[in-house]
């Protein structure tokens, strides 16, 4: 099989009906095949862009962008050991992310987890009702870039603020950037408690994790609203 | 209506013996596929009319039924923290809604209403539930309710939420939340009687995102009372419950009171576009009814782009499902309208209009709300959105689909292309007078001047 066809093999996978091992053994090939992995991981790239534009306008919904996304991450899973090390893809970062303690709702988080991982960030799902403290044991763990948080609840913000509040007790908040979300988290907010970033909606959190990861600056900055 | 405790139990054991899912296998195969698959097979697919948000076509709505009934039969419910199905037969589904209330009562004395199943067009005016659980500040809980409970229009009292108690932010799951429950028993209370209507009906607890609120609230001395308060149990998407709901449902269960079940579903999220939503809703309303035994309730769709239900899509599904509801079983139903835009602001009250009047000729029993700005914003909430919304609600009692659906029409183009970028409009404070509870002269302007619109575009407001 040529190198195009693989590539269009592996933009197929991705776009349409195969799983996630499917999807990986196409990987592997080009990877066996000699073809410049960089070229693979922006096939993959093109390919989950487009489905995060269809979701976009309605054309997809979020089950096909959560199974795309799983399928990215094994993808990547495979090229990442052959890309160097300054590739643009390495440079999106790992982000920690989770509903904090109290809030069970996984919409919105699944939907920015989803977009992160679609825009090229290694993301770590820590799930739903998230105590504090486990974020900042991910966040170390994982040697995260983010630490990203949401709620849907007004009385689960008080949980978002206590993962700052932890962070700079701890002497961790230069170690990691901290972005919140979700209903009732407003920019006023944000800027209260502290964080890094603050987005409207799931597209604009890649834009605002891209901003923090590539201003140059370390945490913490001043809350950046998008 | 005491719960049946064989059925309890039965919700209970199989919490923890049904067959195993994850979370991530539910959201993107089980329930999409699923949804999916009845769409198909009842012709569904693509049904969705955005030119007619108020749907008039009743075997559309039978079909989507019986769609809602099949999906609620193949996946059951996911309780999250066993991460197991709950499932039942479609006789243990068809029985528990013979078993559910045609008509139950909230409230005491003067104060007691009588809730109803309402056919679609029907002129029996529908309940109104005010003011949901909105977050204010803990000053301002008992002049905002007070406020409302003062509006003729407002039947119960649903929230709002406070955010701290006194002084200290309350914290979900925490000790501040079982003593939140019962402060905000007392703070209604005292609303209510500096209103006037301390008999009112009572949605327990508005501050309480888990079961420790219900725990500290409801069926002590003092607090939330069974013998005439209702219990709100709310489910994550998409047919999801967990212990919170299954502590708040064992609760009732010992305190002989009655339950409300509630969820939503997203239009864009785990079950589709507008159709798979409807049908979602429909099969989560049969499962919140069956498993939590509910006497009031239901879930309704609201829109994953604008985080409302006043689009067209989305008024196209809040429709469909409530008529479906309506013409196939004898429930109470419930929806909330998620209104995007503030107080002051014209388009909050188009919103009202429509939605109110499409869910009154859908045949609701009843609404909660309203969800000022999306309930996004501390304090964003008035008396007087609720006052418009209560007006439209009782108002268009016994009007036809086709004539709200021409009045939809003429109101939905005043503020759509505003969905997705609403006016936040101005908090409580900000257009109302805290001590006289009377609004700002601009926001009563805004008020009689879309009231005189809404007339004009053939709503009976006058």
């Amino acid at each position: 099989m040529s190198r195009q066809e693989l590539l269009n093999q592996l933009r197929e996978a991705l776009l349409g009906d195969m799983d996630r091992d499917e999807v990986a053994a196409i990987a592997e090939k080009i990877v066996a095949e000699g073809i410049d992995v960089q070229e693979g991981v922006q096939t993959a790239s093109s390919a989950i862009r487009e489905i995060g534009q269809q979701f976009e306008t309605g054309e997809v919904f979020l089950p096909d962008l959560m199974i795309a996304g799983k399928k990215m991450e094994r993808c990547m899973a495979v090229f990442k050991p052959h890309l160097e090390v300054d590739s643009d893809t390495a440079a999106g970062g790992r982000i920690v992310i989770g509903s904090v303690t109290g809030d069970i709702h996984d919409i919105g988080k699944n939907l920015v987890a989803t977009m992160l991982s679609v825009g090229g960030f290694d993301v770590v799902d820590l799930g739903v009702g998230v105590p504090a403290m486990e974020f900042v044991k991910a966040a170390k763990k994982e040697q995260a870039d983010i630490i990203a948080l949401s709620s849907l609840m007004t009385t689960t913000l008080p949980y978002q603020r206590e993962v700052l509040d932890l962070l700079r007790e701890m002497d961790l908040r230069d170690k990691y950037f901290v972005v919140v979300g979700g209903g009732p988290v407003t920019p006023d907010f944000a800027i209260d408690i502290g964080a890094d970033g603050w987005a409207e909606n799931a597209a604009l959190a890649v834009n605002l994790c891209t901003t923090l990861m590539t201003s140059g600056h370390s945490p913490p900055v001043e809350t950046i609203v998008v | 209506m005491a719960l049946d405790r064989d059925r309890l139990m039965l919700v209970l054991d199989r919490a923890h013996s049904g067959p195993v899912c994850e979370t991530f296998k539910w959201d993107t195969e089980i329930i999409p596929q699923t949804i999916a698959k009845n769409l198909l097979k009842y012709d569904l697919r693509g049904t969705c009319d955005p030119d007619n948000p108020v749907n008039q076509d009743d075997d559309l709505a039978d079909r989507f039924f019986r769609a809602g009934m099949d999906t609620a039969v193949e996946v059951g419910m996911l309780c999250l923290d066993t991460q197991r199905r709950i499932t039942f037969s479609r006789e243990e589904i068809e029985q528990a809604m013979q078993a559910a209330p045609s008509e139950f009562s909230l409230g005491e004395g003067d104060q007691k209403v009588l809730f109803k199943h309402r056919g679609f067009e029907d002129p029996t005016p529908p309940i109104w539930i005010c003011p949901l659980s909105i977050a204010v500040s803990e000053e301002l809980f008992v002049p905002i309710l007070e406020g409302i409970a003062r509006v003729p229009e407002v039947d119960c009292i649903e929230g709002p939420s406070f955010e701290a108690i006194w002084g200290s932010k309350i914290r979900a799951g925490s000790p501040y939340e079982i003593l939140a429950g019962r402060r905000q028993a007392d703070l209604t209370y005292e609303a209510l009687r500096r209103a006037g209507r301390e008999g009112m009906g009572l949605y327990a607890v508005g501050t309480a995102p888990t079961h420790y609120g219900v725990l500290g609230g409801y069926g002590i001395p003092g607090g939330y009372k069974p013998e005439r308060d209702i219990v709100l149990l709310l489910s994550p998407v998409e047919m999801k419950t967990s212990y919170e709901s299954l502590h708040k449902l064992a609760q009732v269960y010992n305190c002989g009171g009655i339950t409300y079940g509630g969820s939503w579903s997203m239009i864009g999220g785990y079950a589709g576009g507008p159709e798979g939503s409807t049908v979602s809703c429909i099969a989560c309303t049969l499962l919140l009814y069956t498993a939590y035994q509910a006497s009031n309730g239901a879930s309704f769709p609201y829109d994953l782009h604008d985080m409302g239900n006043c689009g067209r899509e989305a008024q196209w599904a809040l429709g469909t499902v409530f008529q479906a509801l309506s013409r196939n079983t004898h429930i109470c139903a419930n929806s909330v309208l998620n209104q995007t835009a503030g107080p002051a602001t014209k388009m909050l009250l188009y919103e009202s209009a429509v939605g109110m009047m499409n869910l009154t000729v859908s045949g609701v029993s009843s609404c909660t709300g309203t969800r000022t700005a999306g309930g996004k914003y501390t304090d964003y909430i008035t008396p007087l959105e609720v006052k418009f919304a209560g007006e439209v609600f009782k108002k268009t009692a016994g009007m036809s689909r086709e004539e709200a659906n021409d009045i939809a029409n003429k109101l939905i183009p005043l503020y759509e292309d505003q969905l997705g970028s609403a006016p936040s409009g101005k908090s409580f404070a900000d257009c109302y007078d805290v001590e006289t509870l009377e609004p700002t002269d601009e926001w009563r302007r805004i008020y009689d001047e879309v009231k005189d619109e809404v007339i004009r575009a053939g709503i009976p407001l006058g």
